[in-house]
């Protein structure tokens, strides 16, 4: 406990003399917040991360137990993870003008949670569907129901998901900080008035266009992370026994919900194209309900229906407005809809290559060789918290004097920023799933004598698969998020243009920051949810569902 | 004449922090054509004992010397039976049969001929395309000791092999290894079985070796003279007397801890 303490207060003084330093020998007075911005960011992502946690507590466990609720709950909150974050502005708009200061706030840590809740409420979900039957049958046997079965079944069996998925979120918190604390809106800069260190990142990036201010940020938020990482996380990951869970490796299979999920693949299956199987599916199921069930089958299309058409009467933007808003800019581009999305596929397709390749090999690595483990693992988790938005321009800068042309630069630029982003999800499930093979398949490896290319080609690799399904699942998420801020670099100061490469992120960035046009950012956010789901059903659900028979059973 | 012989192994690891000790002292030799069968109360260190035969696991002191020589890593020469059978799920029941002889590096067709013939001993005809994943647990079981079988293993290890089986599963698969062991002239020429199951034991084997519980000693010997096949002496009396004797032991072993 000593030590303990010793430690907290010693790394509480590295991280205030660090502040310090930083303010007092920066040219720009704002740097002098520094100590003050942290505690308002540091506060900021803890107080999202416990509303999180409590959200993705309560709705998990609603999702996971109760069947009604599994079948609303989770294809919406599925739907709501695959929106990037921008997509949610909409939303912010309404606090941020209505409330004032106060809103502000509210809105940056809205923002936040969008991309910190899912980690938390999937692993959740996984977490109690993954209570053994026998445990249930027990305790109902014992008679532990309600509350008690919940406070000494569920949340203990939950713990090291919970950890683990909150863990998550924490590093997503700080992943997106930038993104949430620097707001554009018709070109002006909303920032939250307590201030926060993605403010100072933002305006020494993008505003100063100090890269050597940005890097001294940058370390000092990869020192923050990682002091923070090792006073708490730590402890408590071991505690729960966290390291040991895997709760990336179950999100996919949680996704629509066990029934919804096979069946949304089936519609969409590409051996028998037929839409209407949706629609007999679910007359097939009909006939199997008691009557009262089709009375509440009924009941609730009806009042699906009624809101549905009172809605279309009342609030949904009329037909004119809708083309009011294609006829203003960035309107005139989307003729070119196909070409745009097909640019940004081909960018996101090459970078989740690369970080496959790269992600399996480190994965392997790092599980088969101590040395190696020894040198990545520590660089991934110093990696997973540096907030790559913020080096955005400062590759962009390097990679400009390389290149002569500032299309081909921004190009590279954006693919370099798709790696970084989406490697981590691929290596983090990877190298987790090489460390759970089950001891009962390595010790066959090694009694039949397989070495080297031969043990990782059939027994290392097949093992894996269905982590690398949903590695990629959850790489392709992460990746069109980060797609959208990295086609576009907006304009730093008078007379410097915005920089941009076609795609449809950054056609997204011009309707949502540039121009305000909010139809048509939702408009783009559908298209984006349209392919992120379609993808799922048409390659990754048949593919996870081919690779369960991998799984062994003990 | 002894095939292999166990010489003063011990077992240290560290569990949680803490060093325990698994085996000690533990000595016995395994004659050529004999069935041995170690039984214990659990956690008593008998399949690491096994483990270590195989070569899977190293010892902290001591030696096992087979065809003279120390094993210090798995050899073709010995083979094993897992209790969860160890599988590879993407591989179908003829590529688990086959895989291991790919490994040492006999050619493709004779590896599938070879592969064929011993799912058909282990009466499999007909499943060998399909995937683990949609065989029964005794299916598994049948795949997994014919790819130990496969690799004509001078030594056949196994490790619990018919405790996740039901009963009249286990019946067949018992007196399946046993018909195949009797065959005269062909591999395996010996046998090493952990068991739990006493009954089992007395069944199967010619020598029945009791460990203490943990750190594993062997404290009793039990040598059983039924007449094979023992199917036809199993309401025997002399059966429930060997029985008797080997759970006597084991009460012992309880009692001096």
């Amino acid at each position: 406990m000593k030590g303990y303490v010793l430690k907290v207060v010693a790394g509480l003084a590295l991280i205030l003399s660090l502040a310090y330093l930083i303010g007092a020998y920066s040219p720009y007075a704002e740097m002098r917040n520094l100590p003050a911005y942290t505690v308002s960011t540091v506060t900021r992502i803890t107080v999202t991360l416990v509303l999180s946690v409590l959200w993705g507590v309560s709705f998990g466990i609603l999702a996971a137990t109760n069947r009604v609720a599994g079948y609303v709950v989770t294809p919406v909150i599925d739907l709501l993870q695959s929106i990037p974050i921008l997509g949610y502005f909409p939303l912010v708009i309404g606090f941020l003008f209505t409330w004032g200061a106060f809103g502000v706030e509210v809105s940056v840590i809205v923002l936040l949670f969008t991309s910190m809740a899912w980690a938390v409420f999937f692993g959740v979900v996984a977490a109690v569907r993954a209570i053994p039957a026998n445990v249930i049958e027990a305790s109902r046997s014992f008679g532990i129901t309600g509350w008690k079965y919940t406070r000494h079944i569920i949340l203990p069996a939950i713990a090291p998901a919970l950890v683990a998925g909150a863990n998550l979120a924490w590093s997503d918190g700080w992943f997106f900080m930038i993104a949430a604390e620097y707001i554009e809106y018709k070109g002006a800069i909303v920032s939250p008035p307590s201030g926060g260190i993605g403010v100072l990142l933002a305006r020494s990036a993008y505003f100063y266009r100090d890269m050597g201010m940005a890097v001294q940020l940058l370390v000092y938020v990869t020192v923050l992370v990682v002091v923070i990482n090792s006073l708490s996380w730590h402890r408590l990951m071991n505690r729960a026994g966290a390291g040991t869970f895997k709760p990336l490796l179950q999100i996919g299979l949680s996704g629509i919900g066990k029934m919804g999920a096979r069946e949304a693949s089936g519609w969409f299956s590409l051996e028998h194209i037929q839409v209407p199987k949706a629609f007999s599916a679910f007359w097939q199921r009909l006939e199997d309900y008691t009557r009262r069930q089709k009375m509440l089958t009924a009941v609730i299309a009806a009042v699906i229906i009624a809101v549905f058409l009172i809605g279309e009467l009342h609030h949904l933007p009329s037909a004119s407005t809708v083309a009011q808003a294609f006829a203003q800019p960035p309107g005139e581009e989307f003729g070119g809809i196909h070409w745009l999305i097909l640019m940004t596929m081909g960018r996101l397709t090459i970078a989740y290559v690369i970080s496959l390749a790269v992600a399996i090999g480190l994965g392997v690595l790092a599980a088969e060789h101590k040395l190696a483990a020894a040198i990545i693992n520590p660089v991934y988790d110093i990696g997973q918290g540096v907030p790559i938005l913020a080096l955005f321009p400062a590759i962009y800068l390097g990679l400009g004097s390389v290149f002569g042309s500032q299309r081909l630069a921004l190009e590279v630029t954006c693919i370099v920023m798709l790696v970084l982003d989406m490697i981590w999800y691929m290596f983090v499930n990877v190298s987790s799933a090489v460390k759970n093979i089950p001891s009962e398949i390595r010790e066959v490896g090694s009694l039949f004598g397989f070495k080297g290319m031969k043990r990782i080609t059939h027994i290392v690799i097949p093992s894996i698969l269905p982590a690398i399904v949903t590695g990629s699942i959850l790489s392709w998420g992460t990746g069109w998020n980060t797609v959208i801020f990295s086609e576009y670099l907006p304009s730093t100061g008078p007379g410097v243009p915005d920089v941009y490469i076609p795609g449809l992120g950054s056609l997204l960035d011009k309707a949502g920051y540039v121009y305000g046009n909010t139809i048509l950012l939702v408009v783009i956010v559908t298209i984006i949810g349209a392919i992120v789901l379609g993808m799922e059903a048409l390659i990754w659900r048949p593919l996870l569902r081919r690779f369960e028979k991998y799984k062994v059973e003990v | 004449m002894p095939v292999l012989e166990v010489k003063n192994i011990s077992k240290r690891f560290v569990e949680e922090g803490n060093e325990v000790l698994a085996l000690e002292g533990v000595n016995f030799t395994v004659n050529d054509d004999e069935f041995v069968c170690l039984v214990g109360p659990s956690g008593c260190g008998k399949s690491t004992m096994l483990r270590i035969i195989s070569g899977l696991e190293t010892p902290s002191g001591g030696e096992v010397i087979f065809e003279d020589k120390p094993i210090t890593s798995p050899t073709p020469k010995i083979s094993m039976v897992f209790q969860l059978f160890g599988l590879l799920p993407w591989k179908t029941a003829q590529e688990n049969v086959e895989i291991p002889l790919e490994v040492i590096g006999v050619p493709k067709a004779k590896r599938v001929e070879k592969a064929h013939e011993y799912l058909r001993q282990v009466k499999l005809e007909g499943s060998e395309n399909v995937y683990p994943h949609d065989l029964s647990g005794g299916m598994k079981q049948r795949v997994g000791i014919a790819r130990a079988l496969a690799l004509n293993p001078e030594i056949l290890l196994m490790d619990e092999p018919f405790s996740s089986l039901d009963e009249l599963t286990a019946r067949a698969l018992r007196d399946l290894v046993l018909g195949i062991w009797r065959k005269r002239g062909e591999n395996p020429n010996s046998i090493i079985m952990v068991s739990h199951n006493v009954e089992e034991a007395v069944y199967m084997a010619d020598r029945v070796l009791v460990f203490s519980p943990r750190p594993g000693r062997i404290i009793g010997e039990v040598n059983v003279d039924i007449p094979r096949p023992r199917f036809d002496h199993r309401r025997d009396q002399q059966y429930f007397e060997t029985v008797d004797g080997v759970m006597e032991l084991l009460k012992n072993g309880k009692g001096r801890v």
